[in-house]
């Protein structure tokens, strides 16, 4: 993974003592919360209905040991304990106070890590493909180009006050799990007829208010080009994205005004006065040092099948169940992708104490892992696991509380922190996301379901990415009560879809009972070893919308 | 109209707040002066405007609430939420001061 | 370049003044040739919405041309004054006025802005201080710096010889 040179970290340390400054100068009056909150913003502090709360960056997903450990650390020390993975692969803590945060930089400089740029309207935290390196199908690490792209947008004097906040994904193979389509910029990586590695660049997705799939505005962009590409759009949307209205500001609303015919050629024409001008290069020997930090680990040569791992699988039930769904092929034999789950039934998605924390920092080090991946889907991933070592790390995950073997399935719901934490949340999520997984917790039911989807959010800023899940969930304030809306069919994947809402809410009563019926209705009419998705795609909104409000 | 609260956040800590005149900003809610919608305006302007100026709060705000007898209930959801801590984590917030 | 002070700001309506006046696009663009030939130095003032691109091959013959940032989170100027420099390869002074955070001014200054009006008074150091607060970038810009890539090349160089 990247390692911070000397510059990368005096840069970090610089901003974290220019933030002790600006946070003096607030606590001193010599700063205005109006004038103080962009300074904030630009370093992830936000307030929040508590305390304050720090999003802190992890690029691409991607954690050492080291980083995980200090992140349980800087949990415990100065916040309560936990620490909240999001769908955008950072993580959150919601008891911050501001005058521990220049601390809490500085003790994340340590360790090559910062807060810049979580928030504001600005290029967020780029997001990759959290079986990078790994998967089978990938044609190249997603995260080479994703860290070249950090280090161009962090502090861009040009694109620091964008209309509204930016969003990158890169996925380095067909299958998309970095849900790209759904992104202001999603970049694939691709091969040409040449059998030459370039990238495929849409723009205009997006989820919120008003969700859109994107449209694609490269078909072959050249490794060489992609900066200027990048910046081409960015150019094109800092001058004319809408500043009127808050919520007509994404990149999203832009494309659908003005049509992807005319976006392509405002990219276009802006992309060839960069390129002769010649300005925006990155330089090969550049490119070189970054990927040279993204070379493979050094695997051992092992045959395919473990004998160990046969024979616990065959003797530990359990075991084998957590094989099943929360273990994926890797590339090199005698490997296997590991994802741990956040899900445990009645617990808050995506959150992990300071002990889960340091404890999996151990096991890192036990098992050799030189890396842990966050998932858009608030889950862990060991990328490189030797199948010989999985049931030994098994048993220590169950001990952790760590070992729920449900990934994919029903009770691995995304939610959004919700009204519980969230200042600008109009219903509770959480509670929400517990009552589902308890009505679904049996396992074998779970497999009967199969591949389930459900995703959560608290409000219409859609942090659960509820748009995209195969059943989402939308929390709303209905005349001072909260109410949860259901939309079926959305998909963050290649296949990307955007889902359709059903009909009138239901109360925080009646919701986890609506989801139960959506799903008996899948039961009923499902073909083959078909989805609730599948299902849904096959006989549209109708039989769903009869047996929830027929009456 | 209803009686109101005022409530903000301190500035330092982040902490959710609520006035009493006698008390200055308190932590629980149960401690806070209710407003009589008549005056509550006046009084955010004031003390509100003042505890920004000291820097002692941000953000204030009133919201509404029910007098039940002793007990008074903030009349949103959020409110309530702000008032005890998560729903979700129990042991956290003022509920499990 | 050092902002030169002498120039006025007049609106659409009022008379023009002795010396070097800025006025809005609109009026140069109708009253043009009258004031390109006045002898006086001419300012132009953009709002946010207004491309530098619309004063078309007079550009050359502004000798200022001020940004309008009606509110910080507005962030055109940053791509208009980058325009003016690159493409449009202008070589007059560009100021920024409005609503300008101080910790703006180092992005600014970056993409080829030379002076500010800034709506606190600011003294001469405070506002080197604020250009100088971002001491490595990674990004080339119109300023020319060198980037922390251009820095790295140069170690490499100069440990391999």
């Amino acid at each position: 993974m990247y390692r911070y040179d000397e510059f990368d970290a005096q840069f970090v340390r610089e901003r974290a003592e220019q933030f002790r400054g600006q946070v003096a100068r607030r606590l001193a009056g010599e700063l205005t919360e109006d004038e103080f909150k962009p300074l904030r913003l630009m370093n992830g502090l936000y307030l929040q209905l508590h305390a304050y709360m720090l999003r802190i960056a992890i690029p691409y997903g991607t954690l050492s040991s080291r980083q995980l450990r200090k992140l349980g650390y800087i949990a415990r020390k100065y916040d309560r304990g936990y620490g909240h993975f999001t769908t955008r692969q950072n993580l959150q803590l919601h008891w911050s106070q501001l005058p521990d945060v220049p601390d809490m930089l500085l003790e994340l400089a340590e360790v090559e890590m910062h807060c810049l740029q979580t928030s504001g309207n600005c290029v967020r935290n780029i997001t990759a493909d959290h079986f990078a390196a790994a998967g089978s199908d990938e044609i190249e690490d997603p995260r080479i180009l994703s860290e070249v792209l950090r280090q161009w947008s962090t502090l861009h004097p040009e694109f620091s006050f964008l209309p509204r906040k930016f969003k990158i994904a890169v996925s380095g193979s067909a299958a998309d799990r970095a849900a790209i389509m759904v992104h202001d910029i999603g970049i694939q990586i691709v091969r040409n007829d040449e059998g030459e590695i370039g990238y495929r660049v849409y723009t205009g997705g997006g989820l919120g208010r008003t969700p859109f799939i994107g449209h694609e505005v490269g078909r072959f962009v050249a490794k060489t080009d992609i900066l200027a590409f990048i910046e081409a759009i960015m150019r094109v949307y800092n001058e004319s994205g809408r500043r009127d209205n808050i919520h007509k500001a994404r990149i999203k609303i832009l494309v659908h005004q003005i049509g992807p015919e005319e976006m392509r050629k405002r990219v276009e024409r802006e992309f060839a006065e960069i390129k002769a001008s010649g300005t925006l290069q990155l330089p090969e020997a550049e490119l070189e040092r970054i990927t040279a930090y993204f070379a493979p680990p050094a695997f051992e040569e092992l045959p395919d099948t473990s004998p160990e791992l046969e024979q616990a699988k065959n003797a530990h039930p359990a075991f084998a169940n957590w094989l099943r769904t929360n273990v994926d092929a890797h590339k090199v034999p005698g490997y296997a992708i590991a994802t741990i789950s956040l899900k445990a039934i009645g617990e808050t998605p995506g959150d992990c104490s300071s002990e889960q924390m340091e404890a999996l920092a151990d096991l890192m080090d036990e098992f050799g892992q030189p890396e842990i991946r966050v998932t858009h889907e608030q889950n862990l991933v060991l990328p490189h696991m030797r199948k010989r070592d999985l049931y030994s790390l098994w048993q220590k995950l169950d001990a952790l509380g760590l070992s729920t073997a449900n990934h994919g399935l029903a009770t691995d719901i995304i939610s959004c922190p919700g009204l519980d934490y969230c200042d600008l949340a109009n219903a509770r999520s959480i509670n929400i996301a517990k009552e589902i997984a308890r009505r679904f917790a049996d396992l074998e039911r779970q497999h009967d379901l199969g591949e389930l989807k459900i995703k959560i959010s608290g409000c219409i800023n859609a942090c659960g990415h509820h748009h995209v899940g195969h059943i989402g969930i939308l929390g709303v304030d209905r005349k001072g009560v909260e109410n949860y809306q259901i939309l079926l069919g959305g998909s963050g994947a290649e296949d990307a879809s955007l889902g359709e809402i059903l009909g009138p809410g239901f109360d925080s009563e009646g919701i986890a009972d609506a989801v139960e019926n959506v799903v008996s209705t899948y039961t009923k009419l499902r073909h083959g070893g078909e989805r609730l998705l599948d299902t849904y795609r096959r006989v549209g909104a109708a039989p769903f919308k009869e047996r929830l409000y027929a009456r | 109209m209803m009686p109101q609260v005022l409530t903000a956040n301190r500035l330092s800590v982040g902490e959710v707040v609520y006035w009493n005149a006698a008390r200055g900003w308190v932590a629980h809610m149960h401690d806070a002066d209710i407003l009589p919608d008549d005056k509550a305006e006046a009084v955010l302007k004031d003390v509100g405007a003042r505890g920004v100026q000291e820097r002692q709060v941000v953000n204030p705000y009133l919201f509404d609430v029910r007098v039940d007898g002793s007990t008074v209930v903030p009349v949103k959801t959020r409110e309530a939420i702000r008032a005890a801590g998560p729903s979700a984590r129990r042991d956290l917030g003022k509920q499990a001061d | 370049m050092p902002a030169d002070r002498a120039f006025v700001a007049v609106a659409d309506n009022e008379p023009l003044p002795e010396g070097p006046a800025i006025v809005s696009l609109a009026r140069f663009q109708k009253e043009r040739d009258l004031l390109l030939a006045r002898g006086e130095k001419l300012g132009l003032r953009l709002e946010a919405s207004e491309s530098p691109e619309l004063i078309g091959a007079d550009v050359h013959k502004i000798d200022l041309i001020v940004l309008n940032v009606p509110y910080f989170r507005d962030g055109r100027a940053y791509s208009w004054a980058r325009l003016l420099r690159t493409r449009l390869h202008y070589k007059g002074e560009i100021r920024v006025t409005g609503h300008v955070l101080r910790d703006q001014v180092a992005f600014f200054t970056r993409v080829g802005v030379d002076s500010f009006e800034l709506p606190r008074p600011t003294t001469e150091s405070d506002l080197e201080a604020a250009r100088s607060e971002i001491s490595q970038v990674y990004q080339p810009s119109v300023d020319g710096r060198e980037t922390i890539w251009d820095l790295r090349a140069h170690r490499r160089k100069s440990t391999t010889s």
